[in-house]
């Protein structure tokens, strides 16, 4: 049952990646092509539809290597190589990316240089303000209290022989005691907090950090409702991780509660956010036909107003003239950071601990199992 | 709306001071109206905060605004000033140089006089 579980969750990912870099070219803002500046209408042109031809059939000649990749990787190193797969994948589309951006290169321009402002209006980013951001935090601490006061008394196959570590949680995604979740719930908990931490940061950052519009009119409200839209998406991104945090913390003390069906619940959140920010458009890449007229016939690109130079790779924004934290991605949907501000290294340095947090802890149990 | 062009050769500083100056020409600001503070228009245009204080202190100097340390800048009650002898001829260099620049570029020199009456109907009416 869990692998059929877990086959059918990578395998979802999988599709969901395919999916996504499939329509990525179409999610951003008109004049950038492949994290390119290029001029109004290039897209539309036979050099912009044959370079995306191409690295659609390059995506998926890559994507069915990766999956071989992965299958050998399975049968070689057992079904620990399972989490690679998205990795692999995401690897193989990002090279079909790049060489895709290697050919618009020679058709970039310079973005426009004008900038516009607001002089009236405040505009509230966070949704339910504060005190909403602070709600996950509340229950993840009501949690761990409960367990800190009660988890004592739990018993059965979820303690551990001595019986007193409180913070002893070997259960997988089924419910059942197994060694694939084996790690202390300490370590799940400080995992947890660590990523509301990183969370909060960039709903912060949202109100605080990222560039401004530097537009104004319809532009500017397309693209602070994208704004609004994603911090509200964050918000209650952090209550699922947190319920679903409790719910899973709570198993060895409520033995009857079911955790199967959370991994879908995440699988479908992530389709229907990603579903919700495509329809909405990033930057006005989704723009009423009047104004998308408008801009084809504009004869400086607008581009993300930033020069192209900044992007490594594409991908990575790196400018030290730019006070902002966070940008707007130039392939994909969201937000990046501009990696030449230190807070944009705190940020990351969070969420790899989070990440990290349960693995190294699980590494740990497994090296003191044999000794080591 | 300010608009500013960090391609053009006019300084920034300038852009700003023009652009805040026909905000305020055209009314839409009443005398007591707070503008946004020099962190926050500099944040909202990428530049320099010295480039908007700047352009803030060439409108306070105007008789617009009213600078206050810690409560930004506030709108001034302002009377129509008398022109003085060389208000006019500090108004036409850079006009004469404008319509040059709309000449060379096609446009008639009646489209050019019927925009610049319109231009300045509009904001004496909007007032």
């Amino acid at each position: 049952m869990i692998h059929l579980i877990i086959a059918v969750t990578i395998g979802g990912i999988a599709m969901l990646n395919a999916a996504v870099f499939w329509f990525m070219p179409c999610l951003t803002r008109r004049d950038l092509y492949f994290a390119v500046t290029v001029p109004p209408g290039f897209r539309d042109q036979s050099q912009g539809i044959s370079i995306l031809r191409r690295y659609r059939m390059e995506l998926i000649l890559l994507s069915v290597l990766a999956l071989v990749a992965f299958v050998t990787g399975i049968a070689w190193f057992g079904v620990g190589f399972v989490s690679v797969g998205p990795l692999v994948q995401v690897a193989a589309s990002f090279i079909a990316f790049y060489r895709a951006r290697l050919r618009v290169l020679p058709y970039a321009v310079q973005p426009t240089m004008i900038r516009e402002a607001e002089l009236h209006g405040h505009n509230r980013i966070i949704p339910g303000g504060w005190m909403a951001a602070l709600g996950p935090f509340i229950l993840l601490i009501a949690c761990a209290a409960y367990l800190w006061f009660h988890g004592r008394e739990t018993s059965g196959p979820f303690t551990s022989a001595n019986g007193h570590e409180w913070a002893r949680g070997p259960w997988g995604a089924a419910g059942q005691p197994d060694a694939l979740g084996g790690y202390a719930l300490t370590a799940y908990l400080i995992s947890t907090a660590g990523i509301l931490v990183a969370f909060t940061l960039i709903l912060y950052g949202l109100a605080h950090w990222v560039r401004p519009v530097y537009a104004g009119g319809p532009e500017r409200a397309r693209e602070l409702k994208f704004r609004r839209t994603v911090s509200a998406i964050l918000l209650a991104a952090e209550y699922y991780i947190t319920i679903q945090a409790s719910w899973i913390v709570l198993v060895p003390r409520r033995g009857d509660l079911a955790t199967a069906g959370l991994l879908a619940l995440a699988f479908v959140f992530a389709l229907v956010t990603i579903v919700v920010l495509a329809r909405l458009g990033q930057g006005g890449s989704r723009m009423p036909a009047g104004d998308r007229a408008r801009v084809a016939s504009s004869a400086v690109p607008v581009g993300d107003r930033t020069p192209d130079r900044y992007w490594k790779l594409g991908i990575f924004y790196f400018n030290p003239d730019d006070s902002a934290v966070l940008v707007e991605k130039r392939f994909g949907l969201g937000y990046s950071l501009n990696f030449a501000r230190p807070t944009a290294w705190i940020i990351l340095l969070l969420i790899l601990m989070a990440a990290l947090i349960p693995i190294l802890a699980h590494l740990t149990r497994f090296l003191h199992k044999f000794g080591v | 709306m300010l608009r500013i062009d960090l391609a053009s050769r006019v300084p920034v500083y300038e852009q700003i001071a023009n652009g805040l100056r026909t905000e305020l020409v055209s009314g839409k600001f009443s005398p007591g109206a707070k503008l946004p503070t020099v962190r926050t228009l500099a944040i909202n245009l990428g530049v320099h905060h010295n480039t908007v204080a700047e352009a803030y202190r060439q409108l306070a100097s105007e008789g617009w605004l009213e600078l206050k340390r810690h409560h930004g800048a506030l709108v001034r009650e302002r009377d129509r000033p008398q022109a003085g002898p060389d208000a006019m001829e500090r108004f036409s260099r850079p006009l004469r140089e404008l319509v040059a620049k709309g000449l060379a570029e096609g446009l008639s020199p009646g489209s050019l006089a019927r925009e610049m009456i319109e231009t300045a109907q509009k904001l004496e009416g909007e007032r």
